[in-house]
């Protein structure tokens, strides 16, 4: 699950610039964080995060699909290799200072994966789009933003379409590994042609409908923006820089 | 009347092909005419709209010799497949027919005004809360068209507009290309829908292999 889930809950009514302020916010401090607890102490923001975004489940199952390959080779090159002093664990010596590294790195792009994904599921792109565009962004960048954010739905719906309309010809999916890459072909090749194809035609839309008019386009319904949240996007950013001013300290004393 | 769009001896060659597209091609289209486009495929139907709507080479490159004055202050085009033409960015229909004059930075009221007469131009006033991810490729192809449309362009390249259409909202939308010329909207449409066509073209054009081979009365050219 990669993309915006519409919602109700607080971080889908929430201005588009907090949510993704929140999210900036783990990223920046998981790199501030140094000791496996408070790492872990903000995968479970990032947690928190998702459960107030009502995509707790969905954000969880993805970032650990995507972490788990990350965490098994962290295991093996510091825990498994890593230096003295050695810990055993059932029938496994295993490195004590590269069990909490390993516990540090993986936590660290959990919180990270975790908190984008909840960001990405609550974030509307069209209200981002309102956001950015009341801000006098230029369509541009607002545009290359907001396609980043939309492509993998995108391309996962035309991926879907591909796949029905190939196995209506005889695509068979199951079988051997090797039988199943071999499968890949039928759908990648139409679904980069598809796409490359479809970017000319709407290039040409889109500059006949004034995007690269360069003049402030006007914003339809851009989402309320408030003191709370203002104050709240400035509160995260000193506790990034506490968190930073913290690491300085402790690597000074 | 007023030339939207003058084209001198215009050729033009696609990117990376020998052959050009369009051949000593000379046209004038003056505002409220509306101009058929026949011709088989490869004629060059429509590599004249891109061309006489300023695409090309602009966006798509290629090379262009001869002159080309387009007077038109706005163009709108639609092309044959709409899903290919949403922004992507909107969550409404009626966000998506609004896109093209809010980025020319007009007035809250007034793109929102433009926005709903092209929805009700189309009939699909109805549709304007719906997503247009969730919309069937009729209703689409009636969205982009009402985008267009909310440009107010002074020139309307249509290519294929009906390609996706019922025939009944095909007529529906060929019976309102004539009020649109009348109020001065120069129209260029390449189709090979030459019965639905005839009946609302002001000119005609038959194109082969990149040069005009007839210019006149939709009744003699199309026939």
């Amino acid at each position: 699950m990669i993309g915006y889930v519409p919602g109700h809950s607080p971080l889908h009514r929430a201005h588009p610039y907090t949510t993704l302020a929140a999210a900036g916010a783990v990223l920046f401090a998981a790199f501030a964080m140094t000791e496996p607890f408070t790492v872990w102490l903000l995968v479970l923001a990032g947690a928190v995060l998702a459960a107030s975004g009502g995509v707790l489940r969905p954000s969880a199952r993805t970032a650990l699909l995507l972490s788990l390959p990350i965490w098994a080779v962290l295991f093996v090159i510091y825990a498994l290799l890593g230096g003295e002093p050695r810990v055993v664990v059932g029938p496994l010596s295993l490195s004590a200072p590269g069990i909490a590294r390993a516990l540090v790195l993986g936590g660290r792009l959990t919180a990270i994966v975790l908190s984008f994904l909840t960001a990405l599921s609550t974030t509307s792109p069209h209200r981002l789009v309102e956001a950015m565009t009341a801000r006098g962004v230029p369509f541009g960048r607002t545009f290359l933003l907001a396609s980043t954010l939309t492509i993998l739905p995108r391309l996962r719906e035309r991926a879907a379409q591909i796949l029905e309309a190939q196995q209506c010809r005889g695509l068979r999916l199951g079988g051997s590994p090797l039988a199943r890459v071999r499968a890949l072909g039928p759908l990648a090749l139409p679904l980069i042609l598809g796409a490359l194809a479809e970017v000319d035609e709407q290039v040409l839309a889109l500059d006949v409908r004034g995007a690269a008019a360069g003049v402030h386009r006007t914003a339809l319904d851009p989402p309320p923006d408030s003191a709370v949240q203002r104050a709240l996007r400035w509160g995260l950013l000193a506790l990034v820089l506490a968190a930073y001013a913290w690491k300085f300290v402790r690597m000074r004393g | 009347m007023t030339a939207c769009v003058s084209l001198a001896a215009v050729t033009f060659t696609y990117p990376g092909v020998d052959r050009a597209a369009l051949s000593d091609l000379s046209l004038d289209v003056a505002a409220g005419e509306i101009v058929a486009v026949a011709g088989a495929a490869g004629a060059g139907a429509s590599t004249l709209l891109l061309v006489a709507t300023g695409l090309a080479p602009r966006l798509i490159g290629g090379t262009l010799t001869g002159s080309r004055t387009i007077g038109a202050r706005r163009c709108g085009i639609v092309f044959a497949r709409p899903w290919t033409q949403l922004t992507g960015l909107c969550s409404t229909v009626r966000d998506e027919v609004a896109f093209g004059p809010a980025s020319y930075g007009r007035p809250r009221e007034e793109v929102l005004a433009a926005a709903a007469r092209a929805l009700e131009q189309l009939g699909i006033a109805h549709l304007a809360a719906r997503d247009p991810a969730h919309l069937s490729g009729g209703e689409l192809q009636r969205v982009v068209v009402a985008a267009a449309l909310a440009l107010e362009p002074d020139l309307l390249a249509l290519d294929d507009p009906a390609a996706e259409l019922d025939p009944d909202a095909a007529d529906a939308l060929y019976a309102m290309l004539p009020a649109l010329g009348r109020a001065g909207t120069a129209i260029l449409i390449a189709t090979p829908d030459l019965e639905r066509v005839g009946e609302v073209a002001t000119r005609a054009l038959a194109l082969d292999r990149g040069r005009i081979v007839r210019d006149g009365a939709p009744a003699v050219v199309l026939a």
